[in-house]
């Protein structure tokens, strides 16, 4: 630092004073400019001279150091500065005459970041304060006072008030009242909360200002269903996906999954069977699960485990889907899977309101396998006689006839066009103290194979009343009649009409020359004609389920509040089965299966809620329930039935088989506490416990408890996030937390035996016991351990939101039935070994992607991402075969297709490797496998020369890893356009249905599919890898050649819709028109008819389609009125 | 407060634990399932049932027969869906092949039944000592079949000494054929002793079924693998018992027409399991099976041609073979059906619509001419000189079949080769010829010379090493031991 002093001599020059300053520490510096300022100021004293002078100036660009000297000279004025201090200075350009020195000196300090004082002739340059000085004393500052609402005028409380450029703030109180101190009248205050839109109010002078809070569009504030609770969404700690109504609004659901399908990130979908009515697989973060059930845990209105299907879609007012551990351990030993929470309507306080829709559709199914026709099946079976020395089984003019005349399409036989038809209606009202919401709903779908159909009647009534201003009661009842006939086709090929339509000779008619079902192919499938296994075999569910749930809430303090609430749940249910002589070894046959289920729940909640002044907020919940459910069943069934047509409703006409009747029943009873505490909605905490016994184990292993912690933060809530603009909400949060699975049934801790019959003449039977399941007094639960860490942003004032969580789910003590060997006789015992672990990403951002005057485009998309792992199951075995003991396709697996091994997701595909066929240069090499070229080909894994089980590995899951759910809204005016596609990714599939279309084994002996035509011929195609019509080949469908690629991305849906506008309708009715098609285009590489069906229940079999029900293409048309 | 006080009740009152122990009603359980005479019989139709369960456990499947294959009586379709039967004529058997499946499972769970009545009756608080015995007694007569059937299809199986399951079970070795042996012979003389004289049931054994048995076993005994041979005289001492008691035991060789014997229910059944068809109990390799695909059947199984031609003609070779079958109203000859070879009338349905694959047939596991000749055979091969006794049994079956007296005169050797071949006319595509060649080391030789309309194994196809199955590949994944 240089510090230069002018000093003005007799003789009119002045002598530099310079003097070398070491540099030192700021403090140290600003003491010495004082004391060089004072003493300067006592040595300049004497030179005191007239003030009243004048500059004339001109300069352009001039530096301020050579102003001065021009000042001086002019005004005899002297300087006092530093050159540090001129060095951060602006060039000056002046043009000045006979001006004032004061008026010269502002001009030329201006724009400078210096200012000066004039002491005694003597102008000393300073630094420009960047903080205003505090020796300016403080403007009076004025109190402003007023309350913060909502838009519809409710006080909130916890809202943060600050005075914009300070640091003072506040927050408002209970009554969302609040005072602050602000420094002037032009005072601007920044008015923040959670899920609100910031404001800036300039306080102008008022000192009571009443503020209103805009709702943000990301809904932070929207009170969100949790367990047990309501909470806000913005002040959640774990990780919910909310699924609003207008994501599916004027779409065609008909039922809760296409409700989730696609919509919900970490939720994954799956229409293993396409069949109206028919199973669905809904896995949030994946199936940890082997024996217990991989769905999630869905609570209706407080109804915890109510049924999905009986669900209308029309009455659900929200969706939550709760993920994570923090969310669903509250849930306890029920949570391992996931909850899906949904709320149905309420009444309206507004009056009447009517809601009709009427909704028509048509479906078909969206591929076929490409089949032989008739004559080229009638050449390739004689090709096949002809390569193994037997009669062919058609002649050259058969041939030609059916060349000429064509033949059968069993798929055309047995698919259809399928209408449907729907209508909904609901009435909402009420008045202050009370509301209802009634709604009744009736679907009637046809399958789109000849004779499938669903039919579904529900009836919702819900009622809600204040009944004085502490107590206040609800209660919701619904009832819901189904029927499905025939859309569960059975997996085991004789019954499946789509397995038989693949496989039947398209050289045989449908119906003989009398009209009747043709009873056998005598050339290709050894079992049932594919039309009569779609009328006379028939297989009936009918459902009758009613559901009630009531009770009161009593405000016994301020924020402390009582909820006691019984439901109880009805469902019974009858299967019917019935089969023809042509389809059954010429024997009818027709039984009766009747079940009752009785659910029943009690659940009592205290919940103490409050805000403290200074921003804690606290929320404290404590629960006791209760829950049981009774099952029996009873069962009949006869054959040989005297009048076919009598079906299930005579038994008695016919041979009597062992009547049958069972019954179980379970009980749990918990005991959960929660806390949540936040501060300034900030940071925010979350603990749970929850304790839950359940009858299913014995005393020692009866009680589990299922802990859960949570945390927040809500980074925009703090000061240095408060001043920019971009980032309207960001949030990190991470839980943790256990959860549980019973997974066995009850008396799984019981060694039991079962039936089994045996005869000891040709015309009775007796049924006596074998050991069945083996008891394991050990039992105990399957515990999931769930790690979670997430980020939600909100940008562009919410217009465009994400939500990102990575978790890791660690399931424990895994609960698996475990087929032992058969030389121990193939019984079953449940075990608590190994672990499986499920990890991933969810990534889904939702946005206005256009808001600009009449167009809108609203877009959700979702991505998950799931690795699921087992780490082990246990030392005594090495793997564990799928215990299920189902004959899929006629004996086409020798092996269970299903493992679970270390290191391999859970029912990894067991197969053999294929390798095409032998070449005729691999001659030698065939022979020693018993094989000749043309002949199949498989790894010879351990080299012994022999196929056999030891040459078997993975290859391949059925498990998606990804998926995809995209779901895109644009409106204009009154149209209204959505679109949603969906994918899953990351799969393999069996695809028996070709298999057992080309392979000649299990129940077809014939080949149908039109790839045969590109066989290996010995001397014409050599290079095929498709096995040559031969003796000694040996076709393994359980192997790679028949295992493909399942990806896919369909659209899912596409609908539009047209609202017309009422003042066109005089105001009275609103009437909105809407067409839709489902499943309108799939993207895959998978050569089966549906990537997406498949063929068995369960999480370990996904991979294998054989026979199932395909998903359809429907075009839906109708309308929506109200008033 | 009082409501505070009301809901710190309601919590209280919610706490009730005795809601969570379980009463499993309905349900048959633990011990207390044998703990008296109607459970133990219970448990003993349970052990037979799992002989009779179509397609998965039991002998109701054409699974013996597949397996059998490699004998000169049996073969299979050189296409269609055949594959794995193909492989056991073709001696290149895989040890996933399913169609063993049945037989394996079938036996073990058998075993198991049995083991879990022989193990535990002495715990049957009612019922008297005789009816305690005949149930016990068939429990080790089935026992005992079962292992026979094992070994005699796999060579060394484990040996399960107990119905409870405990995980070191997992790791069982294999035992020593004779080891099994001598398992099924003391099996066979607790049942010896305990069975009696009359069948409580037509589909039981009675005495004299046991003592069939056991004579079959101790014949094959004397055979490959154990060559025991004085065992051929301990068969023939207990197949004499059986003949010298038929009037006991109501045995006799049927004589009013060949066929209607594999209907069941004649005087030639020794021991027979019956099915009831109708989906309870059924037969499922009479009928379809059996049947050519002109006649709109499966083609499972049909003589070998040689074997055929071969068979001495007369009313035997004429209920046993069908030559002619009707197509479309017209009659054709087996040459000119699509496999080309005659089938088996044995095992066509005799009564009902043929054309089906559930039949309420039996299974007719020892008859009365198997008696007859494993007396001849045993006592020629015991002695080295044929007897009377021996003659008579085998001119007894070659009567009926309409055959002349068998040469007088004949060395041991000779004559036992004659009943041999007798055994294999009378008892053709009844899977009784596999093991007789196994037993005398005759599967290289009998399946030399095939006729060329037959499928042929490959040179060097067929060792002693194909003499017995592989063990299914499921289980010996599972146990490496195995």
């Amino acid at each position: 630092m240089q510090l230069t002093l002018f000093s003005q001599s007799a003789a009119g020059r002045y002598v530099p004073c310079r003097k070398r300053i070491p540099r030192l520490s700021a403090k140290t510096v600003l003491i010495m400019k004082l004391t060089a300022f004072l003493i300067t100021i006592a040595f300049l004293q004497v030179h005191a001279a007239g003030h009243a002078q004048t500059v004339t100036l001109s300069r352009q660009h001039s530096s301020l150091e050579n102003i001065f000297k021009e000042i001086r000279k002019q005004t005899g004025y002297y300087f006092l500065y530093t050159d540090e201090q001129l060095s951060g200075a602006e060039k000056v350009s002046l043009d000045v005459k006979n001006a004032p020195l004061q008026q010269v000196l502002d001009l030329c300090f201006r724009d400078q970041p210096l200012t000066y004082t004039i002491d005694n002739k003597i102008v000393i340059v300073k630094r420009r304060p960047v903080i205003p000085l505090p020796q300016p004393p403080p403007v009076v500052e004025t109190p402003v006072k007023g309350s913060v609402t909502n838009e519809k005028g409710e006080p909130l409380p916890g809202v943060t008030i600050q005075v914009k450029g300070t640091s003072n703030g506040v927050v408002t109180d209970a009554e969302g009242r609040y005072i602050i101190n602000v420094p002037s009248g032009n005072a601007i205050l920044i008015v923040s909360s959670l899920g609100y839109d910031k404001q800036e109010v300039v306080v102008n002078n008022r000192n009571e200002i009443g503020i209103v809070m805009k709702t943000m569009a990301a809904g932070l504030n929207e009170l969100v269903v949790v367990g047990y609770g309501e909470q806000k969404k913005g002040s959640l700690t774990n990780a919910i996906t909310s699924i609003s109504t207008k994501s599916f609004q004027d779409q065609p659901v008909n039922r809760l999954d296409q409700v989730l399908q696609g919509r919900a990130a970490g939720v994954q979908v799956t229409n293993a069977a396409g069949s109206p009515g028919g199973a669905v697989r809904i896995r949030i973060r994946g199936a940890n699960s082997i024996n217990g059930e991989n769905g999630p845990l869905y609570v209706v209105d407080g109804f915890v485990g109510a049924e999905f299907f009986a669900i209308n879609p029309d009455d659900i007012e929200s969706i939550q889907v709760l993920k994570d551990a923090s969310a669903t351990a509250i849930y306890g030993s029920r949570g391992a899977n996931g909850v899906i929470i949904v709320t149905t309507r309420k009444g309206s306080k507004e009056g009447l309101k009517v809601n009709f829709t009427s909704r028509f559709s048509t479906s078909e199914v969206i591929n076929k396998l490409d089949l032989l026709n008739a004559g080229d099946f009638a050449t390739t079976a004689n090709a096949h006689a002809t390569a193994t020395g037997t009669t062919p089984p058609f002649t050259a003019a058969q041939v030609d006839g059916f060349y000429k005349n064509g033949g059968t399409d069993w798929q055309r036989e047995i698919f259809r066009k399928a209408p449907a038809q729907e209508y909904l209606l609901s009435l909402a009202g009420g008045n202050d103290k009370s509301g209802y919401f009634i709604s009744g709903n009736y679907l009637n779908q046809d399958g789109v194979i000849n004779n499938s159909f669903y039919k579904r009647y529900t009836l919702r009534s819900n009622i809600n009343s204040k009944l004085s201003d502490r107590v206040s009661t609800f209660l919701n009842i619904t009832g819901s009649y189904s029927t499905a006939q025939n859309v569960d086709i059975p997996a085991d090929g004789p019954h499946s009409p789509l397995a038989q339509a693949i496989t039947w000779s398209p050289t045989v008619p449908v119906r003989d020359a009398n009209g009747k079902y043709t009873v056998a192919d005598p050339v290709s499938s050894v079992f049932y004609n594919p039309v009569a296994l779609t009328t006379e075999q028939l297989a009936v569910t009918d459902r009758m389920l009613a559901n009630a749930i009531g009770g009161f809430r009593v405000e016994l303090l301020p924020g402390l509040t009582f909820n006691l609430q019984y439901g109880a749940n009805y469902l019974q249910y009858e299967n019917k089965n019935f089969a023809g002589k042509v389809v059954n070894s010429n024997s009818a046959i027709a039984n009766v299966r009747n079940n009752k289920e009785v659910r029943l729940q009690n659940t009592n909640m205290l919940n103490y809620r409050k805000a403290f002044n200074g921003g804690h907020n606290i929320d404290l919940t404590a629960v006791v329930e209760y829950q049981q459910s009774t099952y029996k069943y009873t069962y009949a069934g006869a054959s040989n039935l005297t009048y076919e047509s009598f079906k299930w409703d005579n038994l008695t006409q016919g041979t009597a088989g062992s009547p049958q009747s069972g019954y179980s029943k379970w009980a749990l009873f918990s005991l959960v506490g929660r806390a949540n505490y936040d501060y300034q909605h900030k940071y925010l905490f979350s603990a749970a416990l929850r304790r839950d016994g359940s009858s299913k184990f014995r005393k020692e292993n009866r009680f589990s408890y299922f802990p859960s912690v949570s945390a927040g933060w809500v980074l925009t809530e703090e000061a240095f996030m408060k001043q920019q603009q971009v980032i309207s909400y960001l949030k990190l949060r991470g839980s943790w937390g256990l959860t549980g699975s019973e997974g066995v049934g009850p008396y799984s801790t019981i060694s039991s035996y079962s039936n089994r019959i045996a005869s000891f003449t040709n015309s009775t039977f007796q049924t006596g016991i074998i050991l069945g399941n083996i008891g394991n007094p050990d039992l105990q639960w399957e515990t999931t351990e769930q790690k979670d860490a997430g980020i939600e942003i909100g940008l562009l004032k919410g217009r465009l939101s994400l939500t990102a969580d990575y978790f890791v789910k660690d399931t424990r003590d895994l609960l698996l039935n475990e087929k032992l060997p058969l030389y121990l006789g193939g019984n079953t015992i449940t075990r608590n070994v190994g672990a499986v672990q499920n990890k991933g990403w969810e990534f889904s951002v939702e946005g206005t992607v256009i808001d600009k005057g009449p167009v809108t485009w609203n877009t959700g998309l979702n991505f998950s991402f799931l690795r699921n792992k087992v780490t082990s199951i246990g030392a005594t075995s090495q793997r564990i075969f799928d215990p299920n003991t189902r004959r899929i396709g006629g004996g086409m697996s020798p092996q269970s297709e299903f493992v679970i091994m270390p290191g391999q997701p859970l029912g990894a595909i067991w197969g053999l490797t294929y390798l095409g066929t032998w070449k005729p240069g691999d001659k030698d090499n065939a022979s020693e496998y018993g094989a000749v070229p043309g002949d199949a080909r498989y790894k010879d894994v351990n080299g012994d020369g022999m196929i056999d089980a030891n040459d078997y590995s993975v290859i391949g899951t059925g498990m998606p890893r990804t998926s995809i759910g995209w779901n895109n809204t644009l409106s204009y005016r009154s149209w209204t356009l959505n679109l949603l596609f969906q994918g899953l990714l990351g799969f393999d599939k069996l695809n028996y249905n070709k298999a057992a279309a080309m392979y000649h084994g299990g129940d077809a002996r014939e080949a149908t599919h039109m790839d045969i035509l590109n066989r290996y011929i010995p001397g014409v195609n050599e290079t095929s890898d498709i096995p040559a019509f031969s003796s000694t080949n040996r076709n393994f469908t359980q192997s790679s050649r028949f295992l493909e690629k399942a990806d896919f991305v369909r659209l899912k849906n596409v609908s539009l819709s047209y609202d017309i506008p009422k003042a066109k309708l005089k105001n009275t009715v609103g009437v909105k028109l809407f067409v839709s098609a489902t499943n309108l285009f799939t993207i895959t590489g998978y050569s089966g008819i549906d990537p997406e069906a498949n063929s068995s229940a369960g999480d370990i079999r996904q991979g294998i389609d054989y026979g199932s029900y395909p998903n359809a293409k429907t075009y839906t048309g109708g309308i929506t009125i109200s008033f | 407060m009082q409501k505070i006080y009301l809901i710190v009740a309601l919590f209280v009152l919610g706490g009730c634990s005795k809601q969570l122990t379980e009463d499993p009603r309905g349900l048959v359980a633990g011990n207390a399932a044998i703990s008296n005479m109607a459970g133990l019989e219970s448990a003993l139709t349970g052990a037979y049932g799992s002989l009779m369960v179509p397609w998965e456990s039991g002998f109701t499947t054409v699974s013996q027969i597949a397996m059998t294959m490699g004998a000169d009586d049996l073969t299979t379709h050189p296409g269609s869906n055949k594959e794995e039967f193909r492989e056991f004529d073709l001696f290149k058997v895989s040890s996933l092949n399913s169609r063993m499946t049945p037989i394996w499972l079938g036996c073990y769970k058998t075993i198991q039944s049995t083991t879990n009545i022989i193990n535990n009756y002495q715990a049957v608080q009612d019922g008297s000592e005789a009816n305690i015995h005949a149930i016990v007694g068939e429990a080790y007569f089935l026992r005992g079949l079962c292992y026979y059937w094992l070994t005699r299809c796999w060579g060394e199986v484990p040996i399960i000494p107990t119905a409870e399951y405990t995980p070191d079970l997992l790791q069982i070795k294999k035992s020593p054929v004779a080891d099994i042996y001598k398992q099924i012979e003391q099996d066979l003389a607790a049942a010896e002793q305990w069975v009696a004289d009359k069948k409580r049931d037509p589909g039981r054994p009675n005495k004299g079924s046991v003592k069939a048995l056991l004579a079959d076993v101790y014949l094959t005994e004397a055979g490959w693998p154990l060559k025991n041979a004085a065992k051929y005289a301990q068969a023939a001492a207990k197949a004499k018992e059986v003949i010298d008691n038929k009037a006991v035991y109501k045995f006799d060789l049927y004589q009013d027409g060949f066929l209607k014997i594999f209907a069941g229910g004649t005087v030639e059944d020794v021991f027979t399991l019956f099915t009831r068809g109708q989906w309870s109990t059924y037969n499922s390799f009479y009928g379809l099976s059996t049947m050519p695909e002109n006649e709109g059947g499966w083609s499972d199984f049909f003589p070998e041609l040689k074997f055929f031609n071969n068979f001495p003609a007369g009313s035997r070779k004429d209920a046993t073979f069908s030559t002619e079958f009707t197509v479309n109203g017209n009659t054709i000859p087996w040459q000119n059906v699509t496999t080309r070879h005659p089938y088996y009338k044995k095992f066509r349905i005799q009564s009902g619509d043929p054309a089906t694959y559930m039949s309420n047939n039996p299974v007719i596991m020892i008859r009365y001419a198997h008696v007859l000749l494993i007396y001849a055979e045993a006592q020629a091969r015991a002695t080295g000189t044929p007897d009377a006794d021996a003659y008579a049994a085998v001119n007894e079956v070659r009567h009926r079949a309409g055959l002349a007296d068998l040469q007088a005169g004949l060395s041991g050797a000779d004559f036992a080769a004659a009943v041999v071949t007798e055994r294999a006319w009378e008892f053709a595509g009844e899977w009784n010829r596999w093991f007789d060649l196994v037993r005398l080391e005759m599967v290289e030789s009998a399946n030399a010379g095939k006729d060329p309309g037959d499928l042929q194994p490959l040179p060097g196809a067929i060792t002693h090493e194909h003499y017995h199955m592989p063990i299914p590949g499921n289980d010996a994944l599972i146990n490496p031991n195995l």
